[in-house]
């Protein structure tokens, strides 16, 4: 993975010099700031491969700081941190467009699996191509590569693998897949899905890339672990 | 001021006096006023006879003479209740005819206007008697003419009858008045006092005042008064405890950081050890942080906004890559059986009892266990439940395991025990109810919120 520069913008000193170290220790570039204000400034001059902010600061707060930054059309992936768990505060969050957050207290290998994997998101996308580990998809021309060799795919087996790399290690409800996939009206049982899955499985799973079923509830695309890049499991908190 | 036990009974003590009063001389005056003219009029009959009487008596050369012919006197003496006696005594008191022994005219009394009245006893009967003075023959003749008091009693009684019966039913209806007005003056006082034992402890929203009666009305006011103290009160534990969850877990996030930051170091093994240690007492003082700050949410005072729908399948679904995730991490297939429950409720809340189960399920869960997450009707009630195939819950601690603080001697993990009494207070905010039993096939532990149905939720 790419290294990034990454900002925080935490009002605790110390909170904030450990998110630094252990995000320095991940090989990303790291500038801290103690205030909304100053975080807007800095995001103006500077290019962020991320933003990790914490909504309870002095002066202007962290939602106004986000709310501010969508404004101005950046398209930093930020990342929230909320002492308020209450759910409005989440749902506020992502609503003015938090691409993720965490819970204060968190523990610090989740905050870096997050990071990780907002990253790779924002990175898996460059143009009009989504990579995940050995696999490709050129969304215009309509062609799939794994490990260089072009792949065979059915029109459902494509859109199907769409929905799973956009939700890459996040779970995608078999719903969701069915409403993505279903075209104009069509009914499709969520057994179809599961054979579109086993299908998709049959043609990834030699190349390392694993499609986990949730079970009741639909599929997850794992972090692909193939390359020897080295990982932080999320551990319980 | 005195103890009033009942308002009633003291109504009916400071009527009843005033009005048994009333009524005893009511009665007293009708019995005598009624009596007196039926009873004159059975005298003037005794007088008609005394001097239908007199003109039987014949003066001859000085000597009194009395004839009645014996159809005559039966026919005087013929009463249907009663009978009639008489004496005729000549102006020399020598009794000339009857009966000599009807009792005399009382000492002292004298007869005016020729007429006098008395009772007496003749022949062990109570009798009336009325003696006349009368003319006869230059002198006067004392003609007594008694009767015994049979129709006199008869008649009294139906007075008594006629005038005490009604008065004793007036003053039953009265006091039946004064029984029921009072039930019924005081029933929008029973409605209030029905209004305020029906809510519940939570419940601090003020009383409406304009539904109270006008006399009630200062006592509504003084206990809104007090609930909106208490409403007050609570706001400020509420702020309080806010800013103390955030005051607290900045610096703990902090200790957390640090410690698994310097355990990224390469460190001697002794330090490890209590680095790790260290570690994990940050770790669980955080979540024991956020569950007292969950605990303290659910006090009584926080009343769930009944007006809020909550989708329980919702709760699950949103917070399902969490749980995946974490079950993962312990290798343990975390699955859901997800259909629509709808409840009123308050959101945060649930998903903090949710999330218990769902921690605890994880917890007590060995590597390559299952857990699974399942919302729905059953029984048509709305439900949120966890099943695990872990140890399970003895039935005997099913009960114990809700109390604060509370850890099953023995069990694994690092609980604080607070996560169960948790859910129960949540569950107690919904009016729902918290049940433990075996999961399938007996094995493990399946922790069931049953709620209210929308219908019977809505107040």
């Amino acid at each position: 993975m790419r290294s990034v520069r990454i900002l925080i913008v935490e009002d605790d000193a110390s909170l904030a010099a450990g998110v630094a170290q252990i995000l320095q220790g991940d090989g990303h570039a790291v500038d801290t700031m103690k205030s909304g204000e100053q975080a807007l400034v800095a995001t103006g001059l500077e290019h962020f491969g991320l933003v990790i902010l914490d909504i309870g600061l002095p002066g202007i707060d962290g939602f106004e700081v986000l709310r501010r930054l969508r404004s101005t059309d950046h398209r930093v992936p930020v990342l929230v941190l909320t002492a308020r768990d209450q759910l409005e505060d989440r749902v506020h969050g992502l609503d003015v467009g938090a691409d993720d957050y965490m819970v204060k207290p968190f523990a610090m290998p989740e905050l870096v699996a997050r990071v990780r994997a907002l990253l790779r998101r924002a990175q898996a996308r460059t143009g009009p191509k989504i990579t995940h580990g050995p696999l490709t998809l050129d969304t215009v021309a309509r062609r799939a590569y794994l490990g260089g060799q072009p792949l065979d795919l059915a029109g459902r087996e494509w859109a199907v693998l769409e929905v799973l790399l956009a939700r890459v290690e996040r779970i995608a409800s078999k719903e969701s897949i069915i409403q993505s996939v279903a075209s104009w009206g069509e009914e499709l049982s969520p057994n179809a899905i599961e054979v579109y899955v086993s299908r998709l499985r049959a043609k990834l799973e030699p190349a390392g890339i694993r499609i986990r079923t949730v079970r009741g509830f639909g599929y997850m695309l794992e972090e692909f672990k193939g390359t020897g890049e080295p990982s932080l499991a999320p551990q319980e908190s | 001021m005195r103890a009033v036990s009942s308002l009633r009974v003291h109504l009916l003590r400071l009527l009843l006096p005033p009005v048994a009063l009333l009524l005893g001389i009511g009665a007293v005056a009708a019995y005598f006023l009624s009596l007196e003219p039926a009873s004159d009029a059975y005298d003037q009959a005794l007088v008609d006879i005394g001097l239908a009487l007199r003109e039987r008596v014949r003066v001859s050369s000085g000597s009194y003479t009395f004839d009645l012919p014996g159809a005559a006197e039966r026919a005087l003496r013929t009463d249907q209740f009663d009978t009639i006696y008489y004496s005729v005594r000549a102006p020399d008191g020598a009794a000339i005819a009857g009966d000599p022994e009807l009792p005399a005219i009382p000492a002292g009394r004298t007869a005016e206007n020729g007429v006098l009245a008395y009772d007496g006893l003749y022949r062990q009967q109570r009798v009336r008697v009325m003696a006349m003075l009368l003319p006869c023959d230059g002198g006067s003749c004392t003609i007594y003419v008694a009767e015994t008091t049979r129709k006199r009693t008869a008649l009294a009684r139906t007075i008594v009858l006629s005038s005490v019966v009604p008065a004793l039913l007036t003053a039953l209806l009265a006091l039946s008045i004064v029984w029921f007005g009072v039930k019924r003056g005081l029933a929008p006082l029973e409605a209030l006092s029905a209004e305020i034992r029906a809510r519940s402890a939570r419940d601090l929203r003020p009383i409406d005042v304009a539904h109270s009666p006008d006399e009630a009305k200062p006592l509504v006011q003084g206990l809104n008064q007090l609930l909106g103290q208490v409403t007050e009160a609570n706001r400020n534990q509420q702020r309080f405890l806010t800013n103390a969850a955030h005051q607290l877990r900045t610096p703990l996030a902090g200790l957390q950081a640090h410690t698994e930051l310097a355990l990224t170091h390469p460190v001697p093994d002794a330090v490890r050890g209590q680095l790790e240690q260290v570690h994990g007492a940050a770790v669980r003082t955080a979540r024991l942080a956020s569950q007292l700050l969950a605990l303290a949410r659910v006090e009584p005072g926080r009343k769930p906004d009944a007006s809020a729908r909550v989708n329980l399948r919702r709760i699950a679904e949103e917070s399902a890559d969490e749980w995946v995730r974490r079950a993962l991490a312990k290798d343990i297939d975390f699955g859901f059986e997800l259909a629509d429950a709808e409840i009123t409720g308050e959101e945060f809340l649930l998903r903090e009892a949710y999330g218990n189960l769902a921690h605890n399920a994880l917890e007590y869960t060995s590597r390559g266990g299952h857990v699974t997450a399942r919302t729905g009707i059953r029984n048509g009630r709305p439900i949120l439940e966890i099943e695990d195939d872990g140890p399970g819950i003895p039935a005997a601690e099913r009960e114990r395991v809700l109390e604060r603080f509370y850890r099953i001697p023995g069990s694994p993990g690092s609980g604080s025990g607070l996560g169960l009494a948790i859910v129960r207070e949540i569950a107690l905010a919904h009016g729902a109810e918290l049940l433990f039993d075996a999961g399938a096939d007996g094995r493990g532990c399946r922790a069931t919120l049953a709620f209210l149905p929308l219908s019977q939720a809505s107040p």
